[in-house]
């Protein structure tokens, strides 16, 4: 595939030109902490200098909550009409570790039935990825097979380089978007984009804090799904669910009804939290996960073991959000480092 | 760009409540037809499978399947009033219109079963999906694929049985199928057994030679089912069950019903006690 450069200038050109001719999701910093993705109208808007944004980027393909249906209930009959989904997007600027966070929801949205919202917007939705500049504290995209300057799955990788920007085409639709914009772009004959991103990609390979061993930990897992590990992990937590509304990989959900006058309403879902009690309680007040103990243990168990069991790919991506967040210091890191320990141990 | 042609499966067909049986104080059977002839006639359940009811405004809610597929036209529903949906469509009545998607999940190994002796084992409400096998073996296009059919169910009192009309009249009028059925406590105008479901299974005391179990009711009746079968000799993968979990989608992406890597709504509900004995005991 090939690589181009882009002056900064050019860049600021190009993206106001995609908010034109498409609904552009790009990062952008809201008060002084909080970064988040969301459209926007052109480059004035976006905040290229974020590490990682404060909520995942999934909430494009995937909202917080999303209209299904409208139902009415009028004459006797019962009609449902579609709600919109978007069209064309450039979802622009993700961080490799959300690219991968994508990736992970996938097949979660593919299968025999085919979530037809998720797809829809996947579909339509060109993703351009942005290489890191830095490695923040909490950060450990290394140590789930990712890197910071790792674009797989993205269709365009966007790297910093001396000058400007290389942009990487990485696919074939990532080619028609540079193809559509030629002008901005300056065909990179001599490799210095791909140069430029290993070298850059080495040096930040340096600067994590902290790196986490995960082997043997999914095969300590199977054969241990009773630990008393779990019982003090569950004293620390509040079970406030922020690790999964913030997690590029969580994907549960709610359906719900809303219908002011009994007769027409909508149907939407909206995003939901293993580390909640009624989750798992069903109408007739059993519940499968009482205490936090078994919603804390099933939450680490789905991110290192069962969405591997399920689909083969690890349920997290090493963004260190649920790090960073977490108000008791829950460590996903530390987590996995205990499992080592205590597996030394059985 | 492409676009997703799928149809949607997270949207329901719209349905007519046609009949509503009352069983018990707090259970009805729902007798409902889709709006649509053709989605009628392409809906495909197979036995122990389930499907999503909506009331629309009030929500969804997973709802065994509980008319055998051998029965064209209609679809039965068998629902016992605990929480906010099954309240809204026990309000409902003959006409209402619902929503239906489905169906989904495994369903019963109706083909594994073949040639062998079945043993039905319910209690309460937890007759709906066995009855959706029951009359598909008993249906007379299958009658002759499986050996003897016994009924094992019980409820707390006469007024808690369900299809008080299968079990009490047309089963037992069945050729090669017997049918036993026990309350937990005697009561005026009760003239059969007295008893807890898994003492009544004891007491009759089956063969477990060329025979499946199948067994669904209140999970601590399942549990000393569970356990009398193997006193009696039945082996893992002659007994099969049912696990009801909280679902939402139904369809494998909410997240909801997983048993560590499982999720009953795509690989249950039915398990064979094998398979049941390799998951996390989180059910």
């Amino acid at each position: 595939m090939k690589a181009y450069t882009i002056t900064r200038d050019n860049l600021g050109a190009w993206l106001d030109a995609l908010a034109r001719d498409y609904t552009l999701i790009a990062p952008v910093r809201e008060e002084e902490t909080v970064s988040l993705f969301k459209p926007v109208s052109g480059f004035a808007e976006i905040n290229l200098g974020y590490t990682n944004s404060t909520v995942s980027p999934k909430g494009w393909l995937f909202p917080q909550t999303e209209e299904m249906f409208f139902f009415s209930t009028g004459d006797g009959q019962i009609t449902l009409a579609d709600a919109q989904t978007p069209g064309p997007a450039v979802l622009f600027g993700l961080r490799p570790c959300d690219i991968k966070g994508i990736l992970v929801l996938d097949p979660v949205f593919n299968g025999a039935y085919q979530d037809c919202y998720y797809q829809k917007r996947r579909q339509n939705t060109i993703l351009v990825g942005l290489s890191c500049t830095r490695v923040e504290r909490h950060c450990f995209c290394t140590s789930m097979g990712g890197g910071p300057t790792d674009g797989g799955g993205a269709d365009l990788l966007l790297t910093e380089m001396d000058g400007g920007y290389g942009l990487e085409a990485l696919t074939s639709r990532g080619e028609e978007l540079i193809h559509r914009y030629q002008d901005y772009f300056i065909p990179d004959r001599d490799n210095r984009v791909t140069a430029a991103r290993e070298e850059l990609g080495k040096k930040l390979a340096g600067q994590f804090t902290r790196a986490v061993d995960t082997t043997g930990v999914k095969e300590f897992l199977d054969e241990n799904f009773e630990l008393p590990y779990w019982g003090e992990l569950a004293r620390r937590c509040l079970g406030c669910g922020i690790c999964t509304y913030i997690c590029p990989t969580c994907h549960c959900f709610d359906i719900f009804d809303q219908s002011p006058d009994g007769e027409s309403g909508v149907r939407s879902r909206c995003w939901d939290s293993c580390m909640f009690s009624h989750f798992t309680r069903m109408a007739g007040g059993h519940n499968p996960r009482p205490t936090k103990k078994e919603r804390v243990r099933n939450r680490f168990l789905h991110k290192l073991k069962y969405h591997r069991d399920r689909y083969n790919l690890d349920g997290c991506v090493g963004c260190g959000r649920c790090v960073t967040r977490c108000p008791v210091n829950i460590d996903i890191r530390q987590i996995i480092a205990d499992l080592q320990e205590v597996a030394r141990h059985e | 760009m492409s676009n997703c042609h799928c149809r949607n499966p997270l949207k329901p067909y719209p349905a007519t409540i046609v009949k509503i049986i009352d069983e018990t104080p707090d259970v009805k059977t729902f007798q409902m037809v889709f709006d649509d002839p053709s989605v009628m006639e392409s809906f495909r359940q197979k036995p122990g499978q389930v499907a999503q009811l909506s009331v629309f405004g009030v929500g969804e809610a997973t709802i065994s399947i509980t008319s055998s597929p051998t029965r064209k036209g209609i679809l039965e529903f068998s629902v016992k009033k605990v929480g906010m949906l099954t309240g809204a469509l026990h309000r409902l009545e003959p006409g209402s219109k619902v929503g239906i998607r489905g169906p989904y999940g495994n369903h019963f190994p109706y083909e594994v079963m073949k040639g062998k002796d079945l043993l039905f084992i319910g209690g309460g409400i937890g007759l709906a999906p066995l009855r959706a096998l029951i009359d598909f073996v008993l249906a007379e296009e299958n009658r002759g694929d499986y050996g003897k059919v016994d009924i094992i169910y019980g409820a707390r009192s006469m007024d808690d049985l369900c299809f008080k009309y299968d079990i009490l009249d047309r089963w037992p009028k069945m050729p090669g199928t017997t049918v036993y059925t026990t309350i937990d406590r005697a009561e005026p105008g009760w003239e059969g057994h007295v008893g807890f479901v898994p003492a009544y299974l004891e007491e009759i005391n089956p063969s477990p030679e060329n025979k499946y179990a199948i067994t669904c009711g209140p999970p601590i009746m399942i549990k000393f089912v569970l356990q009398a079968l193997e006193k009696m000799g039945f082996s893992d993968d002659q007994v099969v069950t049912t696990l009801e979990l909280k679902m939402k989608c139904g369809i494998g992406k909410c997240g909801r019903c997983n048993i560590g890597s499982k999720y009953v709504c795509l690989d249950g509900p039915v398990f064979y006690l094998s398979q049941l004995k390799q998951l996390p005991p989180e059910f």
